[in-house]
């Protein structure tokens, strides 16, 4: 049966004229944008990343030089060093509460509905509002806590004028943005997972902990995982909320690569330098996105 | 008792931090900004919609959110267009070499790579083709991302629709292209909706290229003029909080509206 549906569809596809075409012409339009918009910019930062700029052309070539140059310039490793700390805290704590809140979640019982509805709303917000949320909520003068601790009787409270602050500050904007999306991911897998080893678990008497330590969690890991390179991949890019929450400030404190790569070239018009800045991101994010994926077929066949 | 106790506690307590932040940026949008910076109060006291009314009368949001609606539409609806019947030729065709599978993980890859590498090269290509603060420009780099992603939610949606159902039609007479058109298209219906929903959060809320790519009103778009907003007028609180909240309240409306199709389009790739 599959076999003669299989050999149908190779007649249709080897049929006259048009027919013989038909996949090619459907594929054109959408390769042509793509590669117009997408595949001929990336090999052109490719080769800009080779070259000096001066306010938009080329003046020399620098070969290798600046990416030499990145691994030795301390702005860029100090962004490097803060993006790394942000990803790995947000991504940590999105994973742990939103695991937490799927689990919580899973039995269904009144206003989980309106539970599910309240919590798409954070992460469909335009990053750049969510910004604007948070600046409302830090301000010294017109801030929410400000207004909070004056209403108990306290004074002023400053957020995004200390640097250690303004980073956990950071952290926690996206962390409320971004764990719903977790609790989806991870409640969709909880309830795709099968019921029977659940059920034998139960008429053992396993206690709850035993039921997550020996059950859930070794079959949520692949899920588990999905959701935290997702996560990781995204927030390696993180921008606009920095942009318009912080500009990176105070200090370098909130600089992430993606600010720091923006300023260098429209700020300081270093094309170049900057291009070879991003291709750099991207061959690490690339190299998280393969090295995760091949981690997972493991957990997969094991 | 004890257990649905703590459920309502939990449930409340993921509420407020939720909805706490929002409240304050409306409630801030509804004050002025003498009640913002010099009375601080928890509610406005004295509401107004003076902010809202500024921000259309002297700030020009309103040319923001048309560039915005135009800039979205066109580039989603092209990109579903492009994309369905890319992934369509992927999903069913056999091409020498076995090309649908390679073109397939080319996109993927290009779906990957944070779009900040591409920026700068973006932003040369468009300072050469003269296309710098256009509708053009933007609708042209929002189609390309957004086709990437088509491809590859319409793929795994034409997959799970039977062969048979076009070849039947086939057999009454209908071009493969007819077929695709007229049987498949249609039954990939909810998987296009979920697409066309994942493309307009996603375009909507773009920042980045918006704000290398455009300078004037003519242009920008909502989120990018909301940020000119903010360095404009450093302190004018009630303005941001007003533009924040018009910036967010059509996206949010859209989204808890087609929520059903958002979870699914979400979820579907992640965990199957």
């Amino acid at each position: 049966m599959a076999k003669g549906g299989t050999q149908i569809r190779k007649y249709r596809l080897q049929g006259a004229g048009l027919d013989l075409a038909l996949p090619y012409l459907m594929l054109a339009p959408g390769l042509l944008i793509v590669l117009g918009v997408l595949v001929y910019p990336l090999w052109d930062g490719l080769r800009a990343s080779t070259k000096v700029y001066r306010y938009g052309s080329v003046v020399a070539d620098a070969g290798m030089q600046n990416y030499i140059k990145l691994w030795s310039d301390p702005q860029f490793l100090n962004s490097l060093w803060v993006t790394v700390k942000f990803v790995a805290l947000s991504v940590t704590f999105e994973t742990i509460l939103g695991f937490a809140l799927a689990l919580f979640c899973l039995r269904e019982f009144r206003g989980i509905r309106l539970l599910r509805t309240i919590l798409i709303i954070p992460m469909v917000i335009t990053p750049v509002v969510v910004a604007i949320v948070f600046r409302l909520i830090y301000a010294s003068d017109a801030g929410m806590l400000t207004a909070i601790s004056v209403w108990m009787g306290g004074g002023q409270v400053q957020i995004l004028g200390s640097p250690v602050k303004a980073f956990i500050g950071l952290v926690i904007l996206d962390v409320w943005e971004w764990t719903p999306l977790m609790f989806l991911i991870l409640l969709a897998g909880l309830q795709s997972l099968p019921h029977e080893p659940f059920e034998a678990a139960r008429v053992d008497g396993a206690g709850s902990w035993r039921v997550f330590a020996d059950l859930t969690f070794p079959m949520m890991r692949p899920v588990l995982a999905i959701a935290i390179v997702l996560r990781t991949i995204d927030a390696f890019g993180t921008f606009d909320q920095v942009f318009v929450l912080t500009r990176g400030g105070p200090g370098e404190a909130t600089r992430l690569v993606s600010i720091y790569g923006y300023d260098t070239a429209f700020k300081f018009q270093q094309t170049g330098y900057a291009a070879a800045l991003f291709v750099t991101i991207g061959l690490v994010v690339l190299a998280l996105a393969f090295s995760a994926v091949r981690l997972l077929r493991r957990v997969d066949a094991s | 008792m004890n257990s649905r106790l703590a459920r309502i506690g939990v449930m409340s307590a993921v509420l407020a931090i939720v909805l706490l932040p929002i409240y304050w940026l409306v409630s801030t949008s509804l004050k002025s900004n003498r009640e913002i910076t010099q009375e601080g109060t928890l509610y406005p006291h004295v509401p107004t919609l003076d902010n809202y009314i500024r921000l259309f009368t002297e700030k020009q949001f309103g040319a923001y959110l048309t560039n915005s609606l135009v800039v979205t539409f066109f580039s989603v609806a092209i990109a579903l267009v492009a994309g369905s019947m890319g992934a369509y030729a992927i999903a069913r065709f056999r091409l020498p070499f076995a090309m649908e599978r390679k073109v397939g993980l080319f996109l993927l890859t290009l779906r990957i790579v944070p779009p900040v590498v591409i920026l700068i090269p973006v932003y040369l290509l468009m300072l050469k083709l003269g296309l710098l603060n256009s509708w053009l420009g933007l609708i042209a780099t929002y189609t390309a991302f957004n086709i990437t992603f088509c491809v590859w939610m319409m793929e795994s949606f034409f997959r799970e629709i039977p062969v048979d159902l076009e070849e039947a039609a086939m057999v009454d007479g209908d071009s493969r292209f007819g077929a695709f058109r007229r049987i498949t298209l249609p039954l990939a219906a909810p998987g296009l909706a979920a697409t066309a929903i994942f493309a307009v959060l996603v375009t909507f809320n773009e920042f980045l290229f918006a704000l290398a790519l455009t300078a004037t009103p003519r242009a920008m778009t909502m989120p990018r003029g909301t940020a000119t907003l903010i360095g404009r007028i450093d302190t004018d609180w009630a303005s941001m909080a007003a533009a924040g909240v018009i910036g967010a309240l059509p996206i949010v409306f859209f989204a808890l509206l087609v929520q059903r199709h958002l979870v699914r389009g979400l979820t579907m790739g992640a965990v199957k």
